[in-house]
């Protein structure tokens, strides 16, 4: 239940963020016991590179805490889609959070809006419309993969977040997103590979007063043949763009300063006592704060296509 | 329906401008052309109106044409292509030269066909037959030519209801300095890193934004939802333009508490204590710090200058009330501050760091926080220090690429300009 709102204490049944360090992070479930796969039930203990973790013991616990583990410690903290999105199990490939932002941004999603998206895939981005739609407003979500459409409405209902979701399986490209939802839908987001086959059932599925559109593709082809479709059918505002995050590393540096001014002097008088108390004198060192952009970092992610459904374009 | 009191956003193909509809007297100036804006009252909103030439001046720049709006069909928005049926167009621009001559027609010319043609595409017909050279254009030259001419002679705009997406487009591009550099993709990712929503209790810090970090934040809250908002600012008012264009309900605006930073701390740390006895003064504002000139927005149409007048009359004729409306204000947050917020945004002019050591004990822990900076420096000082305090975890310094791209058949590439500076957040998760 720990995404519904903001909580101060862990409760039985919550997903915890057990956080070892910046690349190191865990969700775990905070239950005493599971069972294993053997069919018995245990006492839960989570495993990490610090020692374990009886994961009964952080229940009661107050998000925030430091939490002993057998070699070390660790912090839990309270999952919310930005920490969810970096340690949820992947069942695909997911959006990280600079896409999905400018995602939420242009499609206007708040409070009380109804959004379609499509695949569900795992969950990252799903997470993130639900917190900017409820608890007014709603996300359908169609996966054409069945098994993957289940496991999803199971994370939300234990998520908390059943309520504001439903969960569909179902081909869109070909069977488009159900009659129930046409004229229904404030916005549509696409992940597919074919979205431009989508976008004929994404016209149908926004609302007459008008609506926004996101189709997310790798490649640009995708965005092409989607644009092509979107200008076809009467959007506007239509527009493609990349967003790239870029980490900086800040490190403290302590640098050695050479002098080389007393080399322009003549050597002074070669006095073997004299020249030994000068190589002991400490080098000069100064201290900088540095940052840096790391070695490897996200070069492409995928385009972004968004457009607007102007209102009182007919349907029929 | 468009009501008077509203702030619109005029759109002129993609020219977008934020406009107070203030009294059926208002108008708005698009470069050289002034529209009145009194037929717009209770029409739809996204509805297109077609500029019509009511008189001409001269004035220091060329001419300064005043336009009546008349609503317009769809229809009426045909394209500039089918109308003028150009057929034929060159292979490639061998045989153009720029010598000054391919326009037949003298800028007088011109001048009088925009007052005797109300339709930009008789203008840009006269344009076409005129010119030598348009036939000799290639395809996409004639697009081109024809786009650039019917940017400027295009005599339709539409009104469009004033949203955070709309709004921080036009600030960026109008002056970015007014909303301290915050670019699209950084305000996107303060609300997702921040987490603000329709639950919880928020502190926001902004040394002025016209109101866009709050308005931005209070959207994400909702309507009807029992999010709330403690806005902290240093100065006499609050910017608020941003909030007042996107007219929230006003149960959602209520739950926005603007208040100036130094009286809301003293409120916090002194309580009734902290009473002034003596304030003639109508604002609770100690003045340790340069308050923002509110002349600095008053070069702007829009931001109501006549605001600072307004409170300076009312406090004379009902200074009690309005003195105690701050003083609740300052109660209403102090409470807030209390119990503790879910999460810290802060876009501060000042240097971050006093700032927020005074209000990271304000939040709970495995809470986010929010740092924007225009510059990295900033931030890596105020990220050492977190970082040895061991109070905030997660810690990172982030900035963005943002690139737009034009996708035509056959000519998608990057757009060739782009923004270089996104500014600089740091982020990170409250510890116990």
């Amino acid at each position: 239940m720990s995404f519904l709102k903001p909580k101060t204490h862990i409760e039985q049944g919550d997903v915890v963020i057990l956080y070892l360090s910046v690349n190191s992070m865990h969700a775990i479930e905070a239950v005493p016991t599971i069972v294993n796969k053997k069919g018995e039930t245990i006492a839960h203990i989570f495993q990490t590179p610090y020692g374990s973790l009886k994961v009964q013991n952080i229940i009661g616990v107050e998000y925030g805490s430091r939490v002993e583990l057998s070699k070390g410690w660790a912090h839990v903290l309270q999952p919310n889609p930005e920490l969810w999105t970096q340690t949820l199990p992947h069942r695909t490939q997911i959006i990280y959070t600079p896409d999905i932002s400018m995602i939420l941004h242009q499609l206007e999603v708040r409070p009380g809006a109804v959004v379609v998206e499509s695949g569900t895939g795992s969950g990252s981005l799903s997470h993130y419309f639900l917190r900017a739609l409820k608890p007014t407003g709603h996300l359908h979500t169609f996966d054409f993969h069945e098994a993957r459409a289940d496991q999803a409405r199971e994370e939300f209902k234990q998520h908390g977040l059943g309520d504001f979701v439903t969960v569909y399986h179902r081909d869109v490209c070909n069977l488009g997103f159900t009659s129930a939802l046409d004229g229904a839908a404030d916005a549509v987001f696409l992940d597919l590979p074919a979205p431009d086959l989508a976008v004929p059932h994404a016209f149908k599925a926004l609302k007459l007063s008008g609506g926004r559109f996101c189709s997310f593709s790798p490649c640009i082809e995708q965005s092409q043949r989607c644009i092509e479709m979107l200008t076809k059918l009467g959007f506007n505002e239509i527009c493609s763009m990349e967003v790239l995050q870029q980490e900086s590393v800040i490190k403290t540096r302590t640098l050695p300063i050479i002098d080389l001014e007393f080399l322009k002097e003549p050597k002074p008088a070669d006095n073997g006592t004299n020249d030994e108390n000068k190589t002991k004198e400490p080098k000069e060192l100064k201290k900088y704060l540095t940052s840096s952009n790391p070695q490897v970092l996200p070069g492409h992610t995928g385009f972004l296509t968004f457009a607007t459904l102007p209102p009182n374009i007919p349907k029929a | 329906m468009i009501q008077l009191g509203d702030y619109i956003v005029i759109q002129r193909q993609k020219y977008t401008k934020l406009q107070k509809f203030g009294s059926l007297d208002a108008t708005a100036t698009l470069g050289k052309e002034h529209i009145e804006l009194k037929s717009l009252l209770d029409q739809p909103y996204d509805s297109t109106f077609k500029m019509c030439v009511k008189e001409t001046k001269s004035g220091k720049r060329g001419a300064q044409r005043q336009h009546s709006l008349e609503l317009c069909s769809e229809n009426e928005l045909r394209s500039i292509r089918d109308v003028l049926g150009i057929s034929s167009s060159g292979a490639d621009n061998r045989d153009i030269r720029d010598n000054g001559e391919a326009q037949a027609l003298k800028s007088e010319d011109i001048e009088q066909l925009r007052e005797a043609c109300n339709e930009s595409s008789k203008i840009i017909e006269k344009l076409v037959e005129n010119s030598k050279t348009f036939h000799t254009r290639t395809e996409y030259s004639q697009d081109k030519y024809l786009l650039k001419k019917e940017k400027k002679y295009f005599e339709f705009v539409q009104i469009r209801q004033p949203t955070i997406r709309l709004m921080v487009d036009i600030f960026h591009r109008q002056d970015a300095e007014k909303i301290m550099g915050i670019r699209v993709d950084t305000l996107s990712q303060i609300i997702s890193y921040s987490g603000v929503s329709g639950f919880g209790s928020y502190l926001l810090y902004e040394s002025g934004t016209n109101g866009l970090l709050p308005a931005a934040m209070l959207n994400s809250m909702g309507a009807n939802t029992e999010a709330t908002l403690v806005h902290m600012h240093p100065g006499n008012v609050p910017q608020k333009q941003a909030l007042l264009a996107l007219k929230l309900p006003l149960e959602q605006q209520q739950r926005c508490i603007s208040v100036n930073l130094y009286s809301v701390l003293r409120e916090y740390y002194q309580g009734d204590k902290a009473e002034p006895v003596t304030e003639t003064a109508e604002q609770p504002v100690e003045q340790e710090e340069p308050v923002e000139p509110l002349s600095e927005e008053g070069s702007d149409p829009i931001e109501p200058s006549s605001k600072k007048v307004k409170l300076d009359e009312s406090t004379n004729s009902h200074k009690k009330s309005a003195q105690l409306r701050w003083q609740l204000e300052n109660k209403r947050a102090s409470e807030l501050m209390q119990q503790k917020f879910d999460s810290l945004v802060m876009a501060a002019k000042e240097h971050p760091s006093n700032i927020l050591q005074a209000l990271l004990p304000l939040v709970k822990p495995s809470r986010p926080i929010v740092i924007f900076s225009t510059c990295k420096e900033l931030l890596q000082e105020t990220y050492m220090e977190l970082k040895t305090s061991g109070k905030v975890t997660n810690l990172h310094v982030t900035s963005n690429w943002l690139r737009t791209y034009q996708i035509l058949p056959n000519r998608t590439h990057p757009e060739v300009n782009m923004t270089g500076n996104s500014g600089y957040l740091l982020t990170g998760y409250t510890l116990k």
